[in-house]
């Protein structure tokens, strides 16, 4: 079952194309993880999938239909998006931007309904947020912070979330913690997630599917024993990688790697 | 929470009522002729109405008052959304290049139409419709060209934005001033006193023409405020979430053009309150904008009425410009955010 596919899709900045042809599928109730080296275009994919970057040409097929010709609101009902850098403004509470996820589904802006209200309290319950509910967002640490925004995208009662690197900056304790947050959402509620990482060992134990780009092509996808081979990660990294068997997932991941 | 907060804005709003009272009181009870608050009371009333009252009260000071207070409730609004929407504390009407575009064309209306005789004679009265017209086609060619200038890749930057704004308007306040030069003397003293910010030739035709772009805009505005909210999220943030954030902010500025040109028209450029009122009524109602928006209209009515009764009493029988008294007041502020913000 797939349920994004982004089709022949040239994707760029007025003067440069980052991205010249690109075709995927990604699978439904799945979390997919998009890997590659700095500058290899993911991030301006997911900015083009996000629909904040507007594409040269191809689409965005979300469940059949293309997102650029779907009302922008109802494409915000069925997807949602963790930008890689996301400021608060000060003063904003965790309850306050939490609600902000209930944007697509409110008719007159601003005005929450007792279904509103239930959809921010679970997104706060399951991102355990509940004891900071009322405090600025600037008093919370970096992992509580990546939590409300998780939070605030889960208040989006979206099927798909995709996320632009939600560890950076996170310390190894808080980058797993997000990462079980994720796994969890994807197996009790059947979420598909979309995400970049750039710890290959994380997305190998994390990941159902993995999407490995370079210089803005696909270079191969598929499970991460299909992905994470010395051979690949030769090709998209340049790294010599000594790869062995994850004892906790029994994934394969990175146990260290030189330049080749 | 919110309960708080809206008790908190009751209690605040309330109270600026209450000072815009006090402000009305000073403002109409003295002048050049004072009068006591029984004379006044019994004037508005119709209680032994006497012919001399009825001129200083409804002919010279209440449109006055009214006028004050309306500018200062567009103002209040319009600085809230540009700051809202610029996500710059420190931008205003007046540094967006508004003020400058509408007061220029108002210039140039005030030359062929010669304005001196028209408002001695009190008769014209489409012509004076017609000024926020004018200045609202004014403000919105200044906004046009801003937008030209700072629309990159399909998106506003709203540095420059900022930028583009402050070069437009000196352009347009150069034009201004070229123009009011080649007036005849009568008119270009009336053009002067008008840029520099001034509405003590109030009357009620100026009301009527202003009043309802001051409703109209408002609510437009009012409607859309918690749209402000989102817009202190990064841009893409608020895309993601289905706001269609290009048409929204286009929306939310060019209500604020048209508020702002319409009291351009009658009070000329008038600074400062757009830049206060919204800090102000940030500090007392917090950040969320269905509460900061009407709080900061409110506080934007008092500071300009108080700031005219200032102008009006303080060197009398000799009157500042409104414009300058909050510019006194408004200038200390501005640097006092200046050090405060560290933007």
């Amino acid at each position: 079952m797939q349920e994004l596919i982004v089709d022949r899709a040239a994707i760029g900045y007025s003067n440069a194309l980052i991205i010249e042809e690109l075709s995927l599928s990604i699978p439904k109730n799945k979390i997919t993880t998009i890997i590659g080296p700095n500058g290899c275009g993911k991030s301006t994919l997911l900015k083009a999938v996000a629909r904040i970057l507007k594409m040269k040409s191809g689409a965005v097929y979300l469940d059949g239909d293309a997102i650029h010709r779907l009302d922008t609101k109802e494409v915000a009902k069925k997807m949602a998006i963790l930008p890689q850098t996301a400021n608060a403004p000060g003063g904003l509470k965790v309850y306050e931007l939490v609600s902000y996820g209930r944007f697509p589904h409110q008719k007159r802006i601003g005005s929450l309904k007792k279904e509103d209200y239930a959809a921010i309290d679970r997104a706060i319950e399951v991102t355990g947020l509940n004891e900071f509910k009322d405090r600025p967002i600037e008093a919370l640490s970096g992992g509580q912070r990546q939590r409300v925004w998780i939070a605030m995208a889960l208040a989006q009662e979206t099927e798909i979330l995709v996320l632009d690197e939600p560890t950076t900056y996170l310390d190894m304790a808080h980058q797993l913690d997000i990462l079980l947050l994720l796994k969890r959402l994807n197996e009790e509620e059947g979420r598909t997630i979309i995400m970049v990482l750039h710890d290959l060992n994380h997305a190998s134990r994390f990941s159902d599917y993995m999407i490995a780009m370079k210089d803005g092509e696909l270079i191969t996808e598929g499970s991460p024993e299909d992905v994470m081979t010395c051979s690949n990660l030769q090709q998209v990294f340049n790294i010599d990688a000594s790869i062995v068997k994850c004892p906790f997932s029994e994934n394969p991941i990175c146990l260290s790697y030189q330049l080749s | 929470m919110t309960k708080k907060v809206f008790s908190r804005f009751t209690l605040m709003m309330s109270i600026f009522i209450l000072l815009t009272f006090v402000a009305f009181y000073f403002h109409v009870t003295n002048g050049i002729f004072d009068m006591s608050v029984r004379d006044v009371c019994k004037t508005i009333l119709r209680i032994n109405p006497n012919e001399k009252y009825d001129l200083v009260i409804f002919q010279f000071r209440l449109p006055r008052i009214v006028i004050a207070g309306l500018v200062g409730i567009g103002l209040g609004i319009a600085g809230t959304v540009i700051q809202g929407v610029t996500k710059n504390g420190l931008a205003d009407p007046g540094i967006l290049g508004i003020n400058a575009g509408a007061g220029a064309s108002i210039v140039i209306f005030m030359y062929f139409f010669q304005m001196s005789s028209i408002t001695s004679t009190q008769s014209n009265f489409t012509s004076i419709l017609m000024m926020p017209i004018f200045g609202f086609v004014g403000g919105a060619l200044a906004a046009t060209l801003i937008y030209l200038f700072s629309w990159r890749n399909g998106v506003l930057d709203m540095q420059r934005l900022i930028l583009s704004g402050i070069a437009i308007s000196s352009g347009f306040g150069a034009l201004s001033l070229y123009i009011s030069l080649k007036m005849n003397a009568q008119d270009y003293e009336m053009a002067a006193v008008w840029i520099s910010g001034s509405i003590y030739n109030a009357n009620w035709t100026f009301v009527s023409s202003m009043l309802p772009w001051i409703v109209i805009f408002g609510a437009i505005i009012y409607k859309k405020s918690p749209l402000l909210d989102y817009f202190q999220l990064e841009e893409s943030t608020a895309k993601s979430l289905g706001i269609k954030v290009e048409k929204e902010k286009s929306i939310l500025l060019l209500s604020s053009i048209g508020l702002v040109s319409a009291c351009v028209s009658v009070s000329g450029g008038i600074g400062f309150i757009g830049l206060m009122a919204p800090h102000i009524a940030k500090q007392l109602v917090g950040i969320q904008h269905k509460y900061v928006l009407p709080m900061s209209a409110v506080i934007g009515m008092f500071l300009l009425i108080i700031s005219d009764y200032i102008a009006k009493t303080v060197f009398a029988p000799s009157e500042l410009s409104v414009g300058i008294v909050v510019s006194i007041i408004g200038i200390p502020y501005f640097l006092y955010l200046l050090v405060k913000l560290k933007v």
